[in-house]
């Protein structure tokens, strides 16, 4: 990697933070004009205008909002989000609890999501205007415009309902108890810790919920790779490894999937980091107990610190997972990959 | 395609692992469901997930009498009044889970607690209580600070906490030397003397519960070892467990579509909790043409309450209401069993349009339904409905609960209709009705009527400060009858709770006529008294 790689990943860097901080500003002031007295919901419809006004004083929200922000940000740099109104908890505690769920809901959705989506794509790319090219493009069509959660509710009804192979709520059955925790990922803590009825207990509940959350994502991948790599099977290149006898797989692998993957990727990234705020729907339908969900009801109780915890999570998800695509298209693209020898 | 194969195979190899039956649980299990969150600190607790965790982890100097009404001591073997000094003995056989013995102390920790905190149930308590000191270590005064019948009634409300283990797990806090008061350690953890004691506890996921077999009551064997309280699951979801037989009880905020498609079964039947409250149309006294009792009545006269009982209809037998016939439900201390429940009378109603001062035609009233409850857009399309066909233009505004609450708080704002379930938080009429109904307290989402009517404000003051439990009967009685006359609400329906709970599940609390019911919403779920078996 070139200098100039790095100092471009030192550059987002950088602005990966002042984005963080342009978020916090924002959703702190978006959360606060949501309509609603965050104490008065936090302390229920008996609650008396007392008890509303103590609570009031003591979240400092009779203060200015720059005040309000100032104080949060100093409780920020001591690693305090403060506490969440909806759970009576610190949000640290809770995003602690939560995030693991859904990061390895989402993580393994956007395995599927590569794994199925693309070569679906490349399918359907190598086929063009025949009959596998037609049920991958009516299956793609079919996953991205059905919502997350009628997906979901069509599993549970199919796998769970009628079949009853497969879980229908939660990360483990009953009296399974979670594995030692190490990374939060109950499949990954199971095998770490080398519980295999865990990890199968674990891997069956995680199916339903990551297909459902991965078949808009599957849909999306597949659309595109196929229209780039049926671009790509247009250029000479490719035509002049058929003209060598190479096999098909290997033209498809080396010659037309790798350049066509630079502009799917980037949408893929969106896609994957787009996954951990809509997972909330898969996550209320499979009661799996994620920051998604977590999310969708700080808003609802209008929990400031809760909202804005949670927000600032999934934004940093989201520059994260930018900037490894970012890393991943430069080391695909090698007009980035070899810029300083060339330079040189 | 080699990993598409792999994935599949694996995850085929996943779930026949999962299908595996686990080894046989020797421990009986209740599952059940209720809304997020469920809080666990007893200085805090108000909503209905809360309340099953208060009733079952801790206990309190009273319980409301099973079936008949009224108090019985529980912590308290006896107690007596003076005045406004009354004065607790409390058992001498109950510990807490940490084997500690409940004390005097305990009572006055508990209660300095809840006070300092602010929040929970205190305002039960804050206005009305003097002093509350430890005579001894079984004796325990709280003095008031003037007559307040509802005070009894309010100590069911009181949970008793281990002051030794919750002084030892005080953090640094607000609270001078007490610290953090223990929150962190009781939002996370039950430090009561309750039939079950909580193991696990995620306020948004699931809290597990374990039978305390050192309780100082007899729990009978059929009852469960085990309680898994889950939050947060869709309709869905819990209709899938239920059929399955991996859910046991459902919570009471299932659409009636999912009730009835799931009490269509034969393992399954129906538990109900009733006589606590009541669903409310409140009409805002203040703003035209409403401020007319005359219109007030027209409009109740209008309202097609057969059609209201259809909506949360479940089965032929059973509804998530009854017909009501005033402001406190049927079987409650003060209830006018001599009211007639209201019928649909267009003659009537056209009769009390005539001698309102307004035009029916001059005014759009707005008929307000909340946007977290999609029924009420069922009650307010309703209304809209039988509300034109006496003339008066009508407006349906889906408000969010949030909003709705503010709008409450002026009196120009405040919708002409408005819908709201009320349940009373005591076993006592005035917890359901002081609060909606006193013209000191209007521009809450309780009393969005904004009535000011010195007689009711006198018989709501009498009500509380005349301690004979017959007078109060009466002057609630009273108190009806003038609710009936002014109308400041249509009373639809008193409310019931319906559940659906598996066959082999059996609860004496929720079961049958009522005879073994606990007049307060969540204490039946008290897992002590069910049988799963």
């Amino acid at each position: 990697m070139s200098s100039t790689f790095f100092k471009t990943i030192g550059i987002r860097l950088w602005t990966s933070a002042l984005v963080l901080v342009g978020v916090s500003i924002l959703i702190f002031c978006i959360a606060r004009v949501i309509p609603g007295d965050p104490a008065r919901i936090a302390l229920g419809p008996n609650a008396t205008q007392e008890q509303v006004e103590l609570l009031r004083e003591r979240l400092h929200l009779n203060e200015s909002l720059p005040v309000q922000y100032f104080e949060f940000v100093r409780e920020l740099f001591q690693g305090d989000l403060g506490m969440s109104l909806y759970t009576n908890r610190p949000v640290t505690t809770d995003i602690g609890d939560f995030l693991p769920a859904t990061l390895e809901l989402v993580v393994f959705a956007g395995i599927l999501m590569v794994v199925v989506g693309i070569p679906l794509g490349v399918l359907a790319a190598r086929y063009r205007d025949k009959l596998t090219d037609n049920v991958v493009r009516l299956l793609s069509l079919l996953g991205v415009v059905t919502p997350t959660f009628v997906w979901a509710v069509f599993l549970m009804l199919i796998f769970a309902f009628y079949l009853e192979i497969l879980p229908v709520a939660g990360r483990l059955s009953q009296g399974v108890d979670p594995p030692p925790g190490v990374t939060g990922f109950y499949t990954i803590d199971a095998l770490l810790a080398g519980q295999w009825s865990t990890f199968g207990d674990a891997f069956s509940h995680i199916i339903l919920p990551a297909t459902a959350l991965a078949l808009t994502g599957i849909g999306q991948t597949a659309r595109l790779t196929r229209a780039s790599v049926a671009e790509t099977y247009d250029k000479p290149y490719v035509e002049m490894a058929q003209a060598y006898g190479f096999s098909d797989r290997r033209i498809a692998s080396k010659y037309a999937l790798r350049p066509a993957m630079i502009p799917s990727l980037t949408i893929m990234g969106l896609d994957f980091a787009a996954m951990l705020g809509g997972a909330f729907l898969v996550e209320a339908v499979f009661a799996w107990p994620g920051l998604a969900r977590y999310g969708v009801e700080t808003i609802l109780h209008k929990d400031l610190n809760g909202i804005v915890g949670t927000v600032l999570v999934i934004s940093a998800f989201f520059l994260i997972v930018n900037m490894l695509v970012d890393i991943a298209v430069a080391w695909l693209n090698p007009r980035i990959r070899l810029q300083k020898r060339w330079a040189g | 395609m080699r990993t598409l194969k792999h994935t599949v195979s694996a995850a085929a190899l996943a779930a026949a692992i999962a299908t595996v039956p686990l080894a046989a649980d020797a421990q009986s299990v209740l599952r059940l469901d209720e809304v997020a969150v469920g809080e666990l600190d007893p200085a805090k607790a108000t909503d209905f997930a809360d309340t099953m965790l208060m009733f079952n982890a801790y206990d309190t100097l009273l319980l409301p009498a099973q079936g008949t009404g009224g108090l019985v001591p529980h912590l308290a073997s006896d107690y007596s009044v003076d005045g406004n000094d009354f004065t607790f003995t409390l058992r001498d056989d109950v510990t807490f889970e940490s084997g500690n013995p409940l004390t005097a102390d305990d009572v006055v920790y508990s209660y300095d607690r809840l006070i300092a905190l602010g929040q929970g149930f205190s305002h039960l308590f804050r206005d009305h209580v003097a002093s509350v000191e430890a005579v001894d270590d079984n004796t325990v005064r709280f003095t008031l600070n003037a007559p307040y019948a509802p005070f009894l009634a309010a100590l069911t409300r009181l949970q008793i906490v281990d002051s030794q283990t919750a002084m030892a797990n005080e953090l640094e806090g607000d609270y001078g030397e007490r610290g953090d008061y223990a929150q962190a350690y009781l939002s996370a953890n039950s430090a009561g003397t309750g039939a079950y004691t909580v193991t696990d506890h995620n306020p948004q996921e699931l809290t597990l519960l374990a039978r305390n077999d050192d309780y100082f009551i007899d729990i009978p064997e059929g009852a469960p070892d085990e309680v898994r309280l889950v939050y947060g699951l869709e309709g869905a979801t819990v209709r899938t467990l239920m059929s399955r037989g991996e859910h046991d009880i459902s919570s009471q905020w299932l659409a009636p579509e999912i009730i009835r498609a799931l009490a269509d079964r034969d393992d399954m039947h129906l538990f109900t909790e009733s006589g606590t409250g009541g669903f409310y149309i409140k009409m805002n006294t203040q703003r035209a043409p409403l401020d007319d009792v005359h219109c007030r009545r027209a409009l109740a006269h209008a309202l097609d309450y057969d059609s209201v009982i259809a909506l949360i209809q479940i089965t032929d037998e059973v509804a998530q209401g009854v017909p009501a016939n005033g402001p406190l439900p049927a079987g409650m201390l003060g209830a006018n069993p001599d009211l007639p429940v209201p019928t649909r009378d267009m003659a009537a109603a056209q009769a009390e349009l005539a001698q309102c001062a307004y035009d029916p035609g001059d005014q759009t009233i707005e008929i307000s339904w909340i946007a977290e409850v999609p029924l009420e857009e069922r009650f307010a399309l309703l209304m809209q409905a039988n509300f034109q066909e006496l003339g008066f233009d009508t407006e349906v505004v889906r408000v969010p609960w949030a909003l709705f609450t503010e709008r409450v708080t002026q009196v120009d704002t405040t919708p002409h209709i408005g819908q709201v379930y009320v349940r009373a938080t005591t076993p006592d009429p005035d917890a359901l009705i002081y609060n909606m109904y006193h013209s000191d307290v209007a521009g809450t989402w309780q009393s969005t009527e904004w009535l000011n009517d010195p007689e009711v404000d006198a018989l709501l003051e009498a009500g509380r400060s005349t301690i004979d439990q017959d007078e109060r009967a009466q002057i609630y009685r009273d108190l009806g009858a003038r609710l009936v006359e002014l109308q400041p609400t249509i009373y639809a329906f008193d409310t019931q709770s319906v559940y659906v709970a598996r066959g082999a599940v059996e609860a004496e609390t929720l079961m049958g006529d009522g005879s073994n019911s606990y007049s307060l919403d969540g204490a039946n779920f008290m897992f002590r008294h069910m049988d799963v078996q």
